[in-house]
């Protein structure tokens, strides 16, 4: 007999866990560089919590708290009736854009200095990315 | 907060051995309870007086509001339970199993349950003797999430399964995350299955319960802090209780602080290693904490370290 083909939703963002990090963190992370890089555009659908936590194999407590932080973070909008969806509103000043990226560019810098590297062998991978994903 | 699983110094011993010592444990309302332990910890034992297959030596149980010595069919309705050693009725089909277990649950939802199966890729025609090891755990998990129980017991549900099974168990195991007052309480010997589901875990060591908190707390209160001292620094003999696993290696430290608090934590690294500079402390992951508290319990029991 032929096999069934179980359905599986895509999800708009890629993700392959690493250990080491708390999931939470690394769901959120990967939802923000899709924003940034354009594979999630503003008014597209996000996945339902449900969705979120069966297609990343997590806990539902988990998938609630990342909807929540990006939604709280204005990344993503709450439409009653419609879903939730990627918002458009961008925080207003280039400022508090930049605040943003506190927490990651801490991590860089620690990671960066634990390797013991210098701020070069920094900006040159940042640039790497940058012209990367441009 | 209310709580599906509480015992209290639950204790079961076989003659003179003692399989589970004591244990008190809450599993609140709508987590995803690991319950982790090496073979041979009392993880099943645990289990199956949870559900009444094993009646307590001392101690008490209650499991849905109910003493677990006195759990009936209106309360098995209402539970999902898998074990590692599931004993299905090989002769029949996958078709036969489910109507052998339909009537026994007034909740059982059919359409559900061919969602189920169509996602698990289980042949109802197909007898389940001639299913491999994956696809008769599936059966299991099949016939206990038909009828959206409001909690499901699973006793060690990976041993043995590929990776390919295990996604589609998890998958299938979250299905039921619709239900608003839905409980999972899984035991496992081995993190690397549960760490991404669980959002509360419970380690029983030697019959013990020896850590039961939420992932969240635990996430928390452990960090891993690494320093860099002078090349002739050595530890001091005393460290403190909340200080695991340390090490030092050349110019650096490590240990990983089990009651981390910014600021607090840092100084007290200078005060026990006065010429330390470049501390960090970074968040571990509930995989990472579980590997040093089975290190840190081994090394304090005596008995192991000697044999």
């Amino acid at each position: 007999m032929c096999p069934m083909i179980t359905s599986t939703h895509m999800l708009p963002f890629q993700l392959q866990f690493k250990s080491g990090l708390p999931a939470y963190e690394q769901v959120v992370y990967s939802v923000k560089k899709a924003i940034i890089a354009g594979a999630l555009k503003p008014g597209d659908r996000f996945p339902s919590v449900r969705v979120l936590s069966q297609e990343l194999r997590i806990n539902p407590n988990t998938a609630h708290k990342v909807v929540a932080a990006l939604v709280n973070e204005r990344l993503l909008d709450v439409k009653p009736g419609i879903g939730t969806l990627v918002a458009d509103a961008r925080p207003s000043t280039r400022e508090q854009r930049r605040e943003l990226l506190g927490d990651d560019v801490e991590r860089v810098v620690v990671e960066a200095k634990q390797l013991q590297l210098d701020i070069e062998d920094v900006m040159q991978a940042v640039q790497q990315h940058w012209s990367r994903l441009s | 907060m209310n709580h599906v699983i509480e015992t209290h110094n639950l204790t079961r011993r076989f003659g003179k051995t003692g399989a589970v010592d004591n244990l008190t444990l809450a599993v609140p309302q709508g987590s995803i309870y690991a319950f982790l332990g090496p073979n041979g910890a009392g993880k099943t034992t645990t289990i199956k007086m949870l559900l009444n297959i094993l009646r307590p030596t001392a101690g008490a149980a209650s499991v849905l509001g109910v003493d677990s010595t006195r759990l009936g069919p209106s309360e098995f309705a209402r539970i999902g339970y898998v074990s590692e050693n599931q004993k299905l009725p090989e002769w029949m089909t996958v078709a036969q199993l489910i109507e052998y277990c339909r009537p026994m649950y007034p909740d059982w939802d059919k359409a559900f349950c061919e969602k189920l199966r169509g996602q698990f890729d289980l042949p109802p025609d197909r007898k389940l003797k001639n299913l491999s090891r994956g696809m008769k755990v599936k059966a299991a998990l099949l016939v206990s999430l038909a009828y959206r129980p409001r909690l499901l017991v699973l006793d060690e549900p990976f041993t043995g399964l590929d990776p390919l099974v295990r996604d589609e168990f998890i998958r299938g195991i979250l299905e039921l995350s619709d239900e608003g007052n839905w409980t999972v309480f899984i035991s496992s010997h081995d993190i690397d299955e549960v760490e991404r589901l669980a959002d509360w875990v419970g380690i029983i060591n030697c019959g013990r319960l020896t850590l039961a908190e939420s992932a969240a707390a635990l996430q928390a209160r452990f960090r891993r802090i690494e320093c860099v001292v002078s090349e002739t620094a050595r530890l001091p003999a005393s460290l403190p209780p909340s200080w695991l696993v340390p090490e030092i290696a050349g110019h650096s430290v490590c240990v990983v602080e089990s009651l981390y608090q910014a600021g607090s934590s840092e100084a007290r690294v200078r005060e026990m290693l006065p010429d330390a500079g470049q501390i960090t402390a970074t968040p571990l992951s509930l995989r990472d904490i579980f590997l040093v508290l089975a290190r840190t319990y081994r090394l304090n029991n005596p008995s192991e370290s000697q044999s």
